[in-house]
């Protein structure tokens, strides 16, 4: 096994911008805000986020704001929630969200909460809770959570808990590793974590590990390293992270990187990718790997942002 | 060089009208895919053609669409581009609300367009978005059932897009209560994600539909699907996402049953004993013949751990329960033993180490420690003769070292009742 080869990694995440020669690259430029905090937060973890030119990104992220505060994943595109919370989060990463009118940002994502206590992704109001988490992570971030009513927000998370301790999109939902991490961040953000049986998601969670050290999302599945942030995170806000095989982990994450161009894919052997990159150096990083910044499991954003957004007026 | 960009322009501009005029002479197209351009071969000879289209960018037949590889980036960029310019038109246009704007020709624009490029990019939101605005101006019957029709197509192609799905739901929403052919609509779709499920395994997406529209069945159709799916799971034991469906369909089976009671119309709990116990022996005949598959013991948890809480009397009600508690006074202590019997049988591993039979003692000794923590955590009761945790720790122990401070908090909160173990009952903590 290598180590992690941080500079061909940066290399990598540096390169993907400006590949736009094959249809998978560009077909996925409805997403690129979330493109641009995966890239941009696997740099700032691995020290490197002055490699490139901040004020370039930050203009660019401000064209893809909307008249309704909510940010599209590219200029010209509607606004998501999913790109709301990626657009804060980078300018946090630069030390940059007082270039936001934090209100109009909070007004719209307040805008989507319904009735029950659930949110809706955008105006034409499709409901997971996924959006729970993206709408109290954003206003916790630009320090709105009063904006909302918390009290029923939360209460809609609890409503999709299941008899396996996981959570699910909607009440009712098969419980999966990714919504699980949506509903305990939301959760551990908003001081409400006794909602969750920890002994009982801790067990469902540590089964994710299989033999090959990585995780997996659901039951039956295969391992695939973006489940090391989804699963990982989830354990350690529970205070469950000493259920599984740390070491086996890290080996895992480590064999599934392109060790000649950079890159991190989602199982050894496959094509690298910067959604991948990131969770494998997220999940290594909340392995306390050395050399990693070190990660805040609720807000996905390195420790040292976190504090700043918190400890510094 | 720009001489050379000017070219290629032209070629994919020609490129995206043959796109779009196959579509618009074929509505009916329901299936489209990406193929290299070597296969448009085989294809034609499958098809028992005469003709050979080797230098073909398209392939069209019995209304099913296939797209070579080799020009799906020109087209795409092209579709994108149209698409981009026809929704800036259409939104500067209803802004200025300008009398003369010809807005059926501008809608029809964006609604071409918007197809043409979610068989390319299945999760381009903005032009699902653009659709949804468009058709809700219509608000007709036919024209939302057009919509469902264009999203399966995208879905045979790309059966996990997050947006395409998000989209059937949309329109459900909209029809629900305007339409009265909501069952037979809901019928369909729950058959159309059966079919999506059987070419795409393991598919949350789709599976996550089928557990949303639940909740717009009437009970009938809800013991229908439950009937209907068994025959599925039975020959797909290792797709959890059916299982859940089944967990889904019986919650609502019951708490259908639970309005009943309250309300008076049913003074018993015949029916839903009979649906668990039913599906407990199914899910035993199935582990059974099945060896080593998780998702057929995570299923029994549940089965279980409900069966305990809703048909045992001496047990500590949660309040969900309190208010539909069954009649039925089943014994909790020989419900275990069942349990510990199979388990036991299921734990013998052949000298000739297959991992299967590995995988099936480690889910039936950790199946018996889950339930034993979650009878004593939720129900406050303890267990008085409690099975032989000992020495099922010492063998997941063995098995799994890496999860022993689980397998030890497991075993610890059931070892408290090593002290007075006397009858072989549970007993009220």
């Amino acid at each position: 096994m290598g180590e992690l080869v941080v500079d061909k990694h940066v290399k990598y995440i540096l390169s993907v911008e400006k590949r736009k020669d094959s249809f998978e690259s560009v077909v996925l430029e409805h997403l690129r805000m979330n493109g641009a905090y995966w890239g941009l937060a696997t740099l700032d973890l691995l020290g490197k986020l002055d490699a490139l030119d901040s004020n370039e990104v930050i203009e660019w992220i401000m064209k893809c704001q909307h008249e309704s505060g909510g940010f599209a994943g590219n200029i010209g595109h509607d606004p998501h929630m999913l790109y709301t919370l990626s657009a804060v989060q980078v300018l946090a990463l630069f030390d940059k969200l007082n270039v936001l009118d934090a209100d109009k940002v909070a007004n719209y994502i307040s805008g989507l909460q319904n009735e029950d206590g659930s949110f809706s992704g955008d105006e034409w109001g499709e409901v997971d809770s996924r959006f729970s988490y993206l709408a109290i992570c954003c206003l916790s971030i630009l320090h709105c959570l009063d904006k909302i009513n918390m009290e029923k927000a939360v209460n809609y998370i609890a409503s999709c808990k299941n008899v396996d301790g996981g959570f699910g999109c909607t009440p009712g939902g098969e419980s999966h590793a990714g919504q699980i991490f949506c509903c305990v961040g939301a959760l551990a953000i908003t001081g409400s974590l006794h909602h969750v049986d920890k002994d009982l998601l801790g067990w469902w969670l540590c089964e994710r590990q299989v033999k090959s050290g990585g995780l997996n999302g659901r039951p039956e599945k295969l391992p695939d390293v973006c489940y090391s942030w989804w699963v990982l995170s989830s354990l350690i806000m529970i205070d469950r992270v000493h259920w599984i095989n740390k070491d086996k982990l890290v080996k895992f994450i480590l064999n599934c990187q392109d060790t000649e161009n950079g890159g991190i894919s989602d199982r050894p052997e496959d094509a690298v990718d910067v959604y991948h990159t990131y969770f494998g150096v997220a999940g290594l990083s909340l392995l306390e790997y050395p050399g990693l910044k070190a990660i805040d499991p609720a807000h996905a954003l390195p420790v040292d942002v976190v504090n700043r957004i918190f400890f510094q007026k | 060089m720009r001489e050379e960009s000017m070219i290629l322009k032209g070629n994919s501009l020609s490129l995206l009208n043959e796109f779009e005029l196959i579509l618009e002479s074929d509505p009916l197209i329901d299936e489209v895919g990406f193929i290299h351009p070597s296969q448009f071969v085989t294809l034609n000879k499958e098809a028992s053609s005469s003709l050979e289209h080797e230098d073909a960018n398209f392939w069209s037949r019995d209304h099913k669409l296939a797209i070579s590889t080799d020009v799906l980036l020109p087209l795409y960029k092209a579709v994108k581009d149209v698409f981009m310019h026809a929704i800036s038109q259409y939104k500067s246009h209803e802004n200025l609300s300008d009398a003369s704007w010809d807005e059926g020709n501008l809608e029809s624009e964006v609604m071409k367009h918007s197809k043409a490029l979610l068989l390319l990019s299945c999760d381009f939101g903005t032009a699902w978005n653009f659709r949804k605005l468009i058709v809700s101006k219509k608000q007709h019957m036919l024209i939302f059932l057009d919509e469902l029709f264009l999203s399966a197509l995208v879905l045979s192609c790309s059966p996990k897009s997050e947006k395409a799905w998000c989209h059937r739901r949309w329109v459900i929403k909209m029809l629900a209560g305007k339409c009265s052919t909501m069952q037979v609509i809901v019928g369909k779709e729950s058959e159309l994600v059966e079919k999506i499920a059987e070419r795409s395994k393991m598919n949350y997406r789709a599976w996550n539909h089928r557990c949303w529209l639940v909740s717009y069945m009437t009970t009938e159709q809800v013991l229908h699907e439950l009937k209907k799916s068994r025959n599925w799971a039975g020959l797909h034991v290792a797709d959890n996402s059916c299982f859940h469906y089944r967990t889904r369909l019986m919650l609502r089976i019951r708490e259908d049953h639970c309005h009943k009671l309250e309300d008076g119309t049913s003074d018993g709990n015949d029916e839903i004993y009979r649906i668990w116990q039913e599906e407990l022996d199914w899910n035993e005949a199935l582990i059974k013949c099945y060896v080593g598959r998780e998702a057929l013991w995570l299923h029994r948890r549940f089965l279980s751990l409900s069966w305990i809480r809703h048909f045992t009397t001496n047990v500590g009600d949660t309040s969900n329960y309190r208010v539909c508690k069954s009649s039925i006074n089943a014994d909790i202590g020989v419900f275990m033993d069942n349990e510990l019997h199979l388990a036991n049988s299921c734990s013998t591993i052949p000298d000739n180490e297959f991992e299967d039979f590995q995988a099936q003692a480690i889910y039936s000794a950790t199946y018996i420690l889950w339930l034993t923590k979650q009878i004593s955590d939720s129900q406050g009761i303890e267990l008085q003769e409690k099975p032989n945790l000992g020495s099922l720790r010492t063998m997941l122990n063995t098995a799994c070292p890496e999860r022993s401070s689980l397998w030890d908090i497991s075993t610890r909160i059931s070892g408290k009742c090593d002290e007075g173990l006397k009858e072989n009952r549970y007993q009220r903590r």
